[in-house]
């Protein structure tokens, strides 16, 4: 006998898709109406300009000038500046998460789970600029950190306003973004999977790297995501604690709408960040996919599939 | 059903030093949240051997198994594989590979890759890595399956699969966790032949956890039946069957009809014991003295029923006839006597029941069928 029982894939029927059509119907109005359209007039905006100093915008004469404006030498410094607070802050919350969800959802028993995971939440439910503000005193040339500084004969040190506290702050806020998705996939995670691996002659390196790592890769995608892409966007944490050493490209964007009224470069700014975050996310996930098959490649084993 | 089939296993895989499955446990204990899992085991495993470790859940059966893997580390007592003091080291550094209950086929590795997993680590050279995947799989015939993954398999697939990635790497002993209970009953009354025609041929080492004795007694060379972290008893299937040396293993071990009573006399080669419905003449003796509480211990297949009351004469009681069911080759026939005591016999399909149900019956068994315990 060499058919095989196995289950025929289900295929979506026609009434299947339907009800799915009707069951996406909210998301689909909602995401039309709060996201896509205001996008497409950001992008409309873009293309417009600032005609009178009481006007925000206009687009009468269309053009990529507002472009040109946005991508100045000063903007281009605190974007790079932003880009190398993100990709640190990302792997930060990486390196930081990591062990701490493994420990949640490996090591902790079942009911002390559920409290180490408040523990994680509750700061996280806090408000955003609260729990920042927080750190604006801790860090504040009059807090403890600065008087045990000064005890020790260290003198005041400058922690607040400069990229180091934004780069604090951005880790300390979005942390909990890397943690649960971790604690997820690591929480489903076979620990029999890990025995076998180790029953097989894989120390706990080797089991890592090609059991673990590989199971919970999805888990790390969705808070490298959930992390990077917010915080490329962030504009209290820098507002906060940066100063003007450590502003980010948020508040760039937030002054040309808020401050300067010039909609159509604030509008061709915020444009620039969201290729550039969909640019970083694109060119790591084709480093991901190219490392992966590289691996795959090394680890293939080419077997006759000869009929039983 | 041929898609089920184990073929004769590649010479390579055969066992060629034969010291190196021996197996010995001396005095190994094992403490959980205060708890004896298990507690001063002693036991020898012959190289080439087929054990089964029985018993229901939480006698530490798994226990032991995870010992011997390295899974779980002794807190008193030593364990030799091979000669070799295993002490401390870890799973990764032992010659022992495992089945485990849920296979544990890695998810995201098609079949091959899932077989040839441990050969990286057994230094094979990687030119041969792809003829040793396709031998093992070609011995569980899985290898039309080598592309699929774990999650396209069946669990009987699934289970050989787990079989071909531990024992491609030629261990010295291949430890197996259960593996049978996902499957259904037909399958895996196959897969034990199967399993067992494989052991022999491959002359490694097998230590089979169960609670399943059916599964025990078609496989074993031999059975140690475990009862609170301790061996109750330990011998071949047909020992442990026919003269179970408690009332723990008479009762763990197929059927019995035990009465409850008081020893009336008692001397090397016989015991008088006095139940309720009647007395017991054993030929086997016990280890008991006159005066004390025992158990009796019968066989339902050793139990013949018969029209009518019981004379007033040893080894036979009064019942009410309650039912009568075929169960495969034999009659399964329950009766209920004046005290309340059900009995059960067992009698081969063809032979009358000389009697309707809700008629008086009479249980006869000879004297050298029931075994006496303490209480």
């Amino acid at each position: 006998m060499t058919a095989l029982a196995l289950p025929a894939p289900r295929t979506a029927g026609r009434r299947l898709r339907w009800s799915i059509g009707v069951l996406a119907a909210p998301i689909t109005v909602w995401l039309l109406f709060f996201f896509v359209a205001p996008f497409l007039v950001i992008l409309w905006y873009s293309f417009g300009r600032k005609p009178s100093l009481y006007v925000t915008h206009a687009n009468d004469v269309l053009s990529l000038d507002r472009y040109v404006e946005a991508l100045n030498p000063t903007f281009l410094a605190v974007f790079g500046r932003t880009l190398q607070i993100s990709l640190i802050g990302t792997l930060l919350c990486l390196v930081i998460a990591f062990p701490m969800a493994y420990w949640m959802a490996v090591k902790l028993p079942a009911r002390l789970q559920g409290i180490a995971l408040a523990l994680v939440l509750v700061p996280y439910w806090t408000n955003f600029l609260v729990r920042t503000i927080g750190w604006q005193i801790v860090l504040s040339p009059t807090s403890f950190v600065a008087d045990i500084s000064r005890g020790l004969g260290l003198g005041t040190p400058q922690l607040l306003y400069t990229p180091g506290a934004v780069q604090l702050g951005v880790v300390y806020n979005y942390l909990p973004l890397m943690i649960l998705p971790l604690y997820v996939t690591l929480e489903r995670l076979d620990h029999r999977l890990l025995e076998a691996s180790r029953d097989l002659g894989a120390n706990a390196l080797e089991t890592f790297r090609r059991v673990t790592l590989p199971i919970v890769m999805p888990g790390i995608a969705a808070g490298l995501l959930l992390v990077f892409v917010p915080l490329m966007g962030d504009y209290i944490t820098p507002s906060v604690l940066g100063g003007a050493a450590g502003s980010m490209v948020g508040q760039q964007v937030a002054t040309q709408f808020n401050v300067a009224q010039n909609w159509a470069l604030g509008s061709a700014m915020a444009i620039v960040l969201m290729i550039a975050i969909l640019a970083v996310v694109v060119v790591f996930a084709l480093l991901f996919r190219l490392v992966k098959a590289l691996v795959d490649r090394h680890e293939r084993v080419a077997i006759v599939e000869a009929e039983a | 059903m041929t898609d089920t089939a184990i073929a004769a296993p590649p010479a390579d895989l055969v066992a060629d030093d034969p010291g190196a499955g021996r197996v010995v446990l001396a005095g190994v204990s094992k403490l959980y949240a205060k708890n004896w899992a298990v507690k001063s085991l002693d036991l020898e495993i012959a190289a080439g051997e087929f054990i089964s470790l029985l018993g229901p859940s939480g006698c530490g059966k798994t226990t032991t198994l995870r010992m011997i893997g390295g899974f779980e580390l002794p807190d008193e007592g030593e364990i030799t594989i091979g000669g070799t003091a295993m002490g401390t080291t870890p799973p990764y550094r032992r010659p022992v590979n495992t089945v485990f209950q849920s296979y544990a086929l890695f998810p995201h590795m098609s079949v091959a890759k899932n077989v040839a997993y441990g050969l990286k680590y057994a230094k094979v050279p990687k030119a041969d890595i792809a003829d040793r995947v396709a031998d093992a799989l070609g011995m569980v015939r899985m290898q039309h399956l080598a592309s699929r993954m774990p999650a396209q398999l069946s669990g009987g697939q699934q289970q050989r699969i787990a079989l071909a990635r531990a024992l491609v790497n030629r261990p010295a002993v291949l430890l197996l966790d259960e593996p049978m209970s996902a499957l259904d009953r037909k399958l895996r009354e196959e897969m034990q032949i199967e399993l067992k025609l494989l052991q022999q041929q491959l002359g490694t080492t097998f230590v089979f956890v169960t609670h399943d004795q059916e599964e025990a007694m078609t496989m074993s060379d031999r059975i140690a039946v475990m009862n609170g972290g301790r061996i109750e008893q330990i011998g071949s299937p047909a020992e442990v069957y026919d003269r179970p040396s408690s009332a723990y293993v008479a009762g763990f071990i197929g059927q019995q009809n035990f009465f409850e009573g008081t020893v009336t006399g008692a001397d090397s080669t016989a015991v008088a014991v006095q139940v309720a419905d009647g007395a017991v003449h054993a030929t086997r003796g016990g280890d008991v003295a006159p005066g004390a509480a025992a158990v009796v211990a019968v066989r339902p297949e050793s139990i013949a029923v018969a029209d009518g009351p019981a004379p007033d004469e040893p080894n036979a009681v009064t019942a009410t006839l309650m039912s009568v069911s075929r169960l495969g080759s034999y009659l399964q026939v329950v009766t209920i006597t004046a005290s309340g005591q059900k009995v059960m016999a067992r009698v081969p399909w063809g032979v009358e029941i000389p009697a309707t149900i809700g008629a008086t019956v009479t249980c006869r068994w000879p004297a050298d069928a029931p075994m006496v315990y303490p209480a």
